[in-house]
């Protein structure tokens, strides 16, 4: 296991490289640049603020000097914001988005497990109407307008809650909601068809008619085997949460990564967006592995290779 | 003494293949033949557009509008007086267009990848698994605007094929995922272990025995990944991606009711239940596919 | 007279003083009846947008202004009305009081001697000069430097971007800024400039303390390090998030009613809405394409506040791309315009049409100026025919734009303008906002959609940056010798009348060989609720309405 762990470490980093090296080309590709806007600053300007911040070097200078420093744990400074560095601005934003997701993944998976087999251990009575009903409404929302709605209603309407904003418990519960809604709705759905696939397996069976008692049949049986699929879309699911949903925390005015990152492409803030890339990679890579250590805690005929 | 006549009467199971079967399994399920008949009606109301409505999705009258629905404006008028059915309808044949062309250039690149890397495991899976990796930890935003951007000047322009490309490019990855952790637990149950003992090589298992029973959640996955292809279509608009002016798409038309929901909320109100509904037909003809493709259901 | 007439002549009189009394106290704008404030006396807006920085020397965006201007008092400011008024100047340099020398070259400051830092210490002229100098400094690639090249040595100084240290200090040294004594600041400039003064109102020369520059460097904009001379102090800033001013309780000046301003980042503009109407915000903007129909609700509609911005937005053409290289095809384009509907019906009649460039309220502004231009679909048609397009079907033309805000509403409507009153098919090309500015900065475009904003009322700031051969921000490539040669004279003319003549000629060469089509100006529209009183509003107010002053804000119980 622990060599398994380590090679797989190993394999990261030179995928985190291969993943800088890659955003470096398309940031540099796309059209304009961190000095544009429409009342046009003064060529003389433009040349001094590309020497301030080395935007005036060669390319693969560039890149050097940024993977240079970032073994050195200095991810650079923001052009965007106060030439503050990169590294205290994403610390700042992290525990926000990571809060947010984390929550939001826990309540995804608690309302979305249990739903589903129960929809699909009692299949077509009413808890399998209900559940599908709703996983499929909160599928076919977007986020946005459930966070809109909600805020029409509890905020607006019955000034129950604030609308925007981070720091309090309320302000929290919109949030959340929005950002669980679609992961909750999926990780019902696939918990509700990989239960109902395990169900029909032989072993369910043989188990069964060993005599074993129906409640002993599903814990050790069905909800291990059926927990496959949905370990595989949780693990990204997660990752997706924690790196952070851009439209939810624009909407409710969250300072968070998510946020920092979009408006960063927007602004052409280099070091900030690859700063972004690098802790994004770290984290999906990361969860990877752990999904697939899951795997193999799972489904005992899994063999790590 | 065996009886002859008995013999001719008795029912002989008649063979269907697994897809055969399939159908009639599919046909039997009424919910999913509701969403079917729903996705045909939408696309034929898509394709007979200019023979639904007197409207172009891009007049406008300046004397009406942000009007509510009437008898002359069946879901009312939208900020530049154009009329919110013509534009819904209109707006169906891109909104489909994305979902399900997206889908097969997801599925081109996603199955065989998972599928090779399930099946084939060690080195290859090893590999295909980092390359995924890297390919995951990608902002989708920004290879999305610089393919824009890069197919500007070409022949693409701002052209519906160059959205395809960009947002498939982008969602294969959960698809091989999760074809290659279904193809992981699979690869070692007993049929295919009693197909290789008939002597059955690598390919032909894959592709006879693995990926049908596979199929079951990837199914249901390509389901969600639809209407998610025409949200994803709708943000890209946002930052100015997206189809080129006046052609309408829900996901435009959500963001513009979006910014009106104050003023006219039909105007959200009506595109955003007009894609829940497509979200539902594709949902329960999803699962009636799941249902149908199960082998243990085959009678 | 019998009693009855003295009588009623009595009460006529107290009728008429009491009205008088009544009339004169009840004003909004006025000031706070006693008794009347609300304790405490907190405001909560929204600036909608991190700011890059709040350094003075360094901003440009407007939402930095709203920061900075709040902290920090300059030389001279600007009135309501936008005349200039003495701040931390004395009075205004004249040529009358020997603060401007007569060839118009020097100006010579005076400086109130009882100014003072949030934290006690004395305002004075070195202050400014380090400022100034701080400013056009190489290393800080201040972003307004170019402004300022008027005076003596400073574009040398900035552009020693390459020199070493000691080159750098000797051109510092030679910048025409100087400190004549605590309270004295002499600044020279190469030629003749009368709208230089404008500058010294301007946030770039701002003054900021050396002592807290050198010991913090860059991060002494953060608080408590923060220090101005302005109204308001800085107290919190969590980044994204917030912004809390506290009232200078040492404020040199007036201070303000006001003892908390909090500005907060929502950027979404429904959510804007959503927390004014939850109480949470004091003042909003609203979505576009709602004004109709805040306007109609009986709640909303008495809480609005709308004044008309000091900007322009303009159908601008590459004239160095063909078609756009004919002059009877812009005409034809901007006679085609129904500008007055897209006003009126559209934008629910905010906003102005308008045939020119310079604004109203604006000295120069010409509302006869491009009347010729007025929608008139014959006359573009026959425009069109002349410039050998007798069938508009073989026009092609295109537009480019930054996809953000209403810019596609009024891309979708020129588009449908085109078609139906001309014929001609236009191709709309929506872009990301930076790839717009970089597509626009190259002058790679074909036509687009680009507005200007005051950065200081004078039209030396709106006409030769955009129509001078080979000016920093002329991106159509217009190029006219007659309007440079009346343009370089412009802005050396001392002469008040003559100089504004001047403008006025130039301005009308522009409008006979239409780089742009001008189509509107910009209205500010939002919501403000009952209780905030004193507001004053300006044409060139930063991102939130009114925050210009700030200070005259005074909260009614």
């Amino acid at each position: 296991m622990l060599r398994f762990v380590i090679r797989r470490i190993l394999w990261l980093v030179l995928v985190l490289f291969i993943v800088l090296a890659i955003t470096f080309i398309l940031m540099h590709l796309v059209p304009g640049g961190p000095w544009d806007r429409e009342k046009a600053l003064a060529p003389k300007v433009v040349e001094a603020l590309n020497k301030r911040y080395g935007l005036d070097k060669p390319l693969w200078e560039q890149f050097f000097n940024y993977i240079g420093g970032v073994l050195h744990g200095d991810l650079g400074i923001s052009y965007s914001r106060s030439d503050r560095t990169v590294t205290s601005i994403l610390m700042e934003g992290l525990p926000k988005t990571a809060t947010l997701g984390v929550l939001a993944f826990i309540l995804a998976q608690a309302l979305g497990i249990p739903f589903g087999m129960a929809a699909a251990l009692k299949q077509n009575s009413l808890i399998d109407y209900i559940s599908v009903l709703f996983a499929t409404i909160f599928a076919s929302i977007p986020g946005f307008v459930l966070g809109i709605l909600l805020m029409i209603i509890f905020s607006v309407t019955l000034h129950w809650l604030p609308t925007s904003g981070w720091g309090s418990v309320q302000q929290l519960i919109m949030p959340v909601l929005c950002l669980a809604a679609l992961p909750a709705a999926q990780s019902a759905r696939i918990t509700r068809a990989s239960t109902l696939d395990v169900m029909r397996q032989d072993y369910v069976r043989t188990a069964r008619s060993k005599g074993l008692m129906e409640n002993v049949v599903r814990v050790r049986h069905i909800f291990r085997n059926s927990l496959i699929p949905v370990v595989t879309v949780a693990g990204p699911e997660l990752a997706n949460l924690v790196t952070g949903s851009f439209i939810i925390e624009n909407l409710f005015a969250i300072p968070g990564i998510g946020r920092m990152f979009v408006q960063g492409i927007g602004a052409r803030d280099y070091s900030l967006i690859m700063g972004s890339i690098l802790f994004y990679a770290i984290t999906i890579a990361l969860l990877n592995l752990v999904v697939d250590i899951l795997y193999a805690a799972i489904d005992p005929r899994i063999r790590l290779e | 003494m065996a009886d002859t006549a008995r013999i001719d009467v008795v029912a002989v199971r008649p063979h269907h293949t697994i897809w055969g079967d399939a159908l009639i399994r599919l046909r039997r399920n009424k919910l999913a033949m509701a969403g079917l008949a729903f996705i045909i009606f939408i696309s034929l109301a898509a394709i007979l557009a200019p023979l639904l409505t007197p409207y172009g999705f891009a007049d406008q009258n300046y004397d009406a509008i942000l009007e509510d629905p009437s008898s002359k404006h069946w879901l009312g008028t939208d900020q530049l007086g154009r009329d919110t059915f013509a534009r819904l309808i209109y707006g169906a044949r891109t909104s489909l267009s994305v979902g399900i062309f997206t889908q097969f250039i997801v599925l081109c690149i996603g199955l065989p990848i998972g599928a090779i890397a399930g099946y084939a495991g060690g080195k290859v899976d090893n590999v295909l698994m980092r390359f995924v990796d890297v390919m995951y930890a990608f902002p989708d935003l920004l290879l999305v605007i610089l393919l824009s951007s890069v197919f500007r000047g070409t022949f693409f322009g701002g052209s519906i094929y160059m959205l395809f490309l960009a947002i498939g490019l982008v969602a294969w990855v959960n698809i091989s995922r999760l074809v290659r952790g279904q193809i992981l637990s699979l690869k070692t149950r007993d049929f295919v272990n009693a197909a290789r003992a008939m002597g059955g090589m690598g390919n032909y298992i894959t592709w006879r025995h693995l990926l049908p029973n596979a199929l079951g959640p990837v199914i249901v996955s390509i389901t969600f990944n639809i209407p998610r292809a025409i949200f994803t279509e709708a943000a890209l608009s946002y930052i100015g991606i997206g189809v080129k002016p006046p052609n309408p798409s829900w996901g435009a038309m959500i963001q513009d009711g979006f910014s009106l929901i104050f003023a006219k909320p039909y105007m959200l109100v009506f595109p955003a239940i007009a894609l829940a509904l497509l979200m539902l037909s594709f949902t329960f003809l999803g699962d009636g596919l799941r249902d149908a493709l199960d082998p243990k259901l085959r009678r | 007279m019998n009693k009855r007439t003295i009588v009623f002549s009595l009460m006529a009189t107290l009728i008429t003083l009491s009205l008088v009394f009544t009339g004169a106290c009840s004003s909004e704008e006025g000031k706070p009846k006693p008794g009347s404030l609300k304790d405490p006396q907190e405001i909560t807006l929204n600036l909608g947008g991190e700011v890059v920085t709040i350094d003075p020397n360094r901003a440009s965006w407007s939402n930095e202004r709203s920061v900075i201007m709040q902290c920090f008092d300059g030389l001279l400011a600007f009135n309501a009305d936008l005349s200039l008024k003495a701040m931390v100047a004395k009075e205004i340099p004249t040529v009358a009081n020997k603060g401007i020398s007569s060839d118009g070259k020097t100006y010579t400051f005076k400086l109130k001697t009882n100014v003072t830092w949030s934290d006690g210490k004395k305002v004075t002229a070195k202050d400014f000069e380090y400022s100034i100098k701080r400013m056009l400094s190489p290393d800080l690639a201040a972003e307004y430097a170019s402004f300022y090249f008027a005076i003596v040595g400073a574009e040398n100084y900035f552009s020693a971007t390459e020199k070493t240290a000691a080159e750098k200090t000797a051109l510092r040294n030679a910048v025409g800024v100087t400190a004549k004594d605590d309270y004295t600041l002499e600044i020279k400039l190469n030629d003749a400039l009368p709208t230089f003064i404008n500058l010294m109102a301007l946030w770039p020369s701002y003054p900021v303390r050396q002592d807290i520059i050198e010991q913090y460097g860059e991060t002494w904009t953060a608080p408590p390090h923060y220090i101005g001379n302005g109204p308001f102090v800085l107290q919190e800033w969590v980044q994204q998030d917030h912004y809390t001013f506290v009232r200078n309780e040492n404020y040199w000046g007036t201070k303000p009613y006001l003892t908390k301003v909090t500005y907060e980042e929502i950027t979404d503009i429904n959510v804007c809405l959503a927390a004014y109407r939850n109480n949470e915000h004091d003042q909003a903007g609203v979505p576009a394409g709602t004004e109709k129909a805040i306007m109609a609700d009986a709640t909303l509609s008495p809480e609005i506040v709308r004044y008309a911005q000091l900007t322009t937005y303009a159908w601008q053409f590459n004239v160095t791309k063909a078609p756009y290289n004919n002059k009877l095809v812009r005409q034809a384009i901007a006679t085609a315009i129904d500008r007055v509907a897209y006003i009126d019906k559209v934008r629910g009649g905010v906003g102005k049409p308008t045939t020119s460039w310079i604004p109203p309220g604006m000295p120069g502004y010409d509302a006869n100026l491009g009347s010729q231009y007025a929608f008139n679909p014959t006359k573009a048609r026959e425009l069109l025919a002349q410039a050998g397009y007798s069938d508009p079907k073989t026009l092609k033309i295109k537009f480019q734009y930054a996809n953000t805000g209403t810019n596609p509403t009024i891309a979708a409507f020129l588009q449908a303008q085109m078609k139906d009153n001309l014929g001609v098919d236009l191709t709309l090309e929506p872009m990301d906002p930076k790839a717009y500015s970089a597509l626009y900065n190259s002058k790679q475009f074909d036509s687009c959609f680009t507005g200007w904003g005051a950065d200081y009322p004078d039209p030396d700031n709106w006409l030769p940056q955009l129509y001078g051969t080979n000016a920093g921000n002329n991106k159509t490539q217009y190029s006219s010798a007659q309007f440079d040669a009346i343009a370089a004279q412009a802005l050396k003319e001392l002469n008040e009348t003559k100089r504004l003549q001047l403008w006025a000629d130039a301005a009308k060469i522009v409008s006979d060989d239409l780089p742009m089509a001008y189509i509107f100006n910009r209205e500010t529209f939002v919501l403000k609720k009952p209780w905030v009183k004193g507001q004053v509003t300006t044409g060139m107010d930063g991102q939130i309405a009114g925050d210009m002053f700030l200070r005259e804000i005074y909260i009614q119980k």
